[in-house]
């Protein structure tokens, strides 16, 4: 009976939505009891559940990760992995947390989940997310980011939240400025000095002038693109949030002025106005020469140049006059979300597998993220050969030593925080409206939402 | 899309569609007086058929070409076709989907037989509180219903299943309120002479009222099926597994490190395929069903 039914479900509609919010609204941090899980007897077969956004990506993303997690079940027989896509339609990556929540909510949230750094906040307090330090021990973390090759210093903590490790960083990217040098020689510039925003503007008004169109794209100041305008921010000295993670900073004096200089560079013909899927193609078409995104869009770039018969070149974000430019990561960490020891051991054992030197070698040659080992790019690591053969690499791995980590804001609401910004500094660069009472007004919203 | 019924039901037996004859301009100027209407119209048909156009061009251009803004196609290439085969199973995507969406249509279909039979047929108390009600249902976004049908779904140990995409939807308000409006127009006699044979009102239903409404539900079906294949977000819900169905396949091509096209495109105008047979080998009865319902 359709109507009753379309009642029925509409009540329970309701209901569910009470929960979910009752859900978040309610702590599920696990309650930490400070005991080590035992390890799993070579005979005790476990079944988990890994959830991994690359899955959702067809190619070399989900026959990597597939792989890899064949390779884990050969060297622990006795553990079963389930590998699973985030369900619901939203774009890669974007659709983590929702995807977890709702499988929370039917009383089946994956085992093992690839979350975004954004969400750590979230993840530790509401989503269930276990302490990897307590359930087995700061020593064996430290010891698994060790290693002849450790992870680099600035990656290891990434998703250490209140003083514990909720998350083993697993794959991420930096800022990196490509450009199109083959654009900038026929504008009379060669070898160009791109360390910083005043001379990032100089040479792309000439290579503007050249072409009669704005040759500069900045995916950081469009929606989606916050992760990295987080470090813009930071490199002019803004903060989003204060170290305290009690005040939102999006309208402060620094960061007002920072949006300013980005909006000024739109009317000066330089930036060009354009979603974040037509900047990423706008380089590889020869529509722009300049773009400061995502180090992970390297390969297409690469190909782009090659099919083009252009010069692709790569450098390091830019910064404001002297003060150092302050990079922000992108990407994920690998999360325990069971409940059950044994399936939480079983997890680690996952996770420490994934971010191994193996995986690594596999994720890096095979999909080309930044191995978070990074001494395997070093002379006689096992990526060096790798490394050479992708000079482009060079400036993404050596902003690393300044990164600082991308900010998830407290609370239930982070992301309705981060899409006002994303909206504000939107509506200031590309589309003029005034600076500082733009921040302001965002500030303002976003403060109400801080918890 | 909007529900504007412009055309009154079809008699039974007929797949006509009852429009009024258009009166005829006579003179001279008859003809010149259409040629704006007509140039509006080819001018609309080029902006609809444009994008199927470009998913082709796009489709059968060589992967490194993807981007390209040159209108016509070539140099021609199937690599972006063979890297969607070797890539995703899209053999059995499509027959998952055709599955499912055949299912759903077949039990839509089932089910608004026996609801607007119900209406028709029968006065009873509340009968137009339960009618509105089903319009009503028909208001409610799915995002709305879907928390507590993922809930369902989950309880019954039908997540990744084909089922688990069919069930909560095996009721179609938009089919019953289609199908009432032809049963209400359905002559009384005929029932009342199925009733003075004998027959007893589930096999009037059968042998009497469905036979004659073949075109309709034709159309219907069609429709139906053609909502299912398209149908995105529930299916993405639902199968996690990404080798299930193509809506899910398809999107798999999308990515944070930049989407491919050639490969999107590619693997849309696979999954376009099924369509444009129905198309072409039921043409008549789609129009029809676009006609009869007033849907754009």
């Amino acid at each position: 009976m359709r109507p009753l039914r379309s009642i029925a479900l509409t009540i329970a509609a309701g209901t569910a939505a009470l929960a979910l919010a009752g859900c978040s609204g309610t702590s599920q941090a696990s309650t930490v009891s400070n005991q080590i899980i035992p390890e799993l007897t070579a005979d005790q077969q476990v079944n988990i559940t890994f959830e991994s956004y690359n899955l959702a990506q067809a190619g070399v993303w989900t026959d990597t990760v597939k792989g890899l997690v064949a390779d884990f079940e050969k060297a622990h027989p006795n553990i079963h992995v389930t590998a699973q896509a985030p369900q619901g339609g939203g774009a890669v990556g974007s659709n983590t947390v929702s995807s977890v929540q709702t499988q929370l909510l039917a009383g089946h949230a994956p085992d093992v989940a690839q979350l975004t750094f954004d969400s750590l906040d979230f993840a530790a307090t509401q989503l269930g997310a276990q302490p990897i330090s307590d359930l087995v021990g700061q020593k064996a973390v430290d010891d698994a980011l060790g290693g002849a090759h450790p992870f680099h210093p600035n990656a290891k903590h990434l998703a250490d939240w209140n003083g514990k490790t909720y998350g083993i960083p697993y794959v991420f990217s930096t800022p990196v400025l490509f450009y199109n040098a083959s654009k900038l020689a026929d504008a009379g510039i060669t070898n160009p000095d791109l360390s910083t925003w005043d001379k990032v503007e100089a040479a792309a008004k000439a290579v503007s002038a050249k072409s009669g169109k704005p040759s500069l794209d900045i995916s950081c100041a469009s929606i989606g693109g916050n992760w990295c305008m987080q470090g813009i921010f930071k490199s002019n000295g803004a903060q989003v949030l204060s170290d305290d993670r009690k005040t939102i900073g999006f309208g402060s004096d620094a960061a007002v002025d920072t949006v300013t200089k980005l909006a000024q560079l739109t009317k000066d013909g330089v930036l060009r106005n354009a979603d974040s899927s037509a900047q990423s193609e706008g380089l590889a078409k020869g529509d722009t020469a300049f773009i400061l995104t995502t180090s992970a869009l390297q390969g297409s770039f690469m190909s782009a140049a090659t099919k083009g018969s252009w010069q692709l070149k790569a450098a390091g974000m830019p910064s404001f006059g002297s003060k150092p430019a302050v990079p922000t990561n992108s990407g994920s960490a690998l999360f325990v979300l069971s409940q059950d020891p044994a399936k939480q051991r079983a997890g680690w054992e996952l996770i420490k597998f994934m971010t191994s030197d193996h995986a690594y070698e596999q994720i890096s040659t095979k999909i080309g993220y930044l191995p978070l080992r990074t001494s395997l790019t070093a002379p006689g690591g096992s990526l060096y050969d790798w490394a050479q053969k992708n000079p482009l690499l060079a400036p993404n791995l050596a902003q690393l030593d300044r990164l600082q980590p991308w900010v998830s804001y407290p609370g239930n609401s982070y992301v309705q925080i981060d899409d006002i910004l994303g909206k504000a500094v939107e509506n200031v660069v590309y589309y003029g409206k005034d600076p500082k009472a733009t921040m302001a007004d965002a500030q303002k919203r976003a403060q109400d939402l801080i918890p | 899309m909007a529900f504007i019924t412009i055309a009154p039901p079809a008699q039974p037996g007929s797949s006509d569609v009852a429009l009024s004859a258009p009166t005829k301009v006579s003179g001279p100027f008859s003809s010149l007086r259409s040629v704006p209407s007509h140039i509006l119209l080819i001018a609309l048909a080029i902006v609809s058929i444009f994008p199927i156009y470009w998913m082709f061009v796009t489709a059968f251009r060589p992967p490194s070409d993807a981007l390209s803004t040159n209108p016509l196609p070539g140099p021609l290439s199937l690599e972006n076709f063979q890297y969607v085969l070797k890539t995703i199973p899209i053999a059995g995507m499509l027959a998952n989907t055709f599955g499912m969406a055949l299912a759903l249509a077949v039990s839509q279909l089932l089910v608004a037989i026996l609801a607007s039979y119900g209406f028709a047929r029968w006065d009873f108390v509340g009968k137009k509180a339960l009618y509105l009600l089903f319009v009503g249902s028909w208001l409610v976004p799915f995002q709305v219903t879907m928390i507590p049908n993922y809930l369902l779904v989950s309880q019954m140990g039908l997540l990744n299943t084909i089922t688990g995409v069919v069930i909560p939807q095996l009721c179609s308000a938009f089919a019953v309120m289609m199908l009432r409006q032809h049963l209400e127009a359905f002559p009384k006699d005929l029932l009342d002479a199925g009733q003075m044979d004998g027959r007893s009102s589930w096999r009037t239903l059968w042998e009497v009222v469905v036979p004659n409404l073949r075109p309709a539900l034709a159309a219907l079906g069609i429709m139906l099926f053609i909502s299912a294949w398209n149908e995105y977000l529930w299916p993405s819900l639902i199968m996690q597994k990404s080798d299930a169905l193509i809506q899910v396949g398809i999107r798999g091509f999308l990515g944070a490190e930049g989407n491919n096209w050639g490969a999107i495109m590619a693997a849309s105008s696979l999954a376009c395929l099924p369509i444009f047979l129905i198309y072409i080998f039921l043409q008549r009865y789609v129009v029809d069903a676009f006609v009869r319902s007033g849907l754009k």
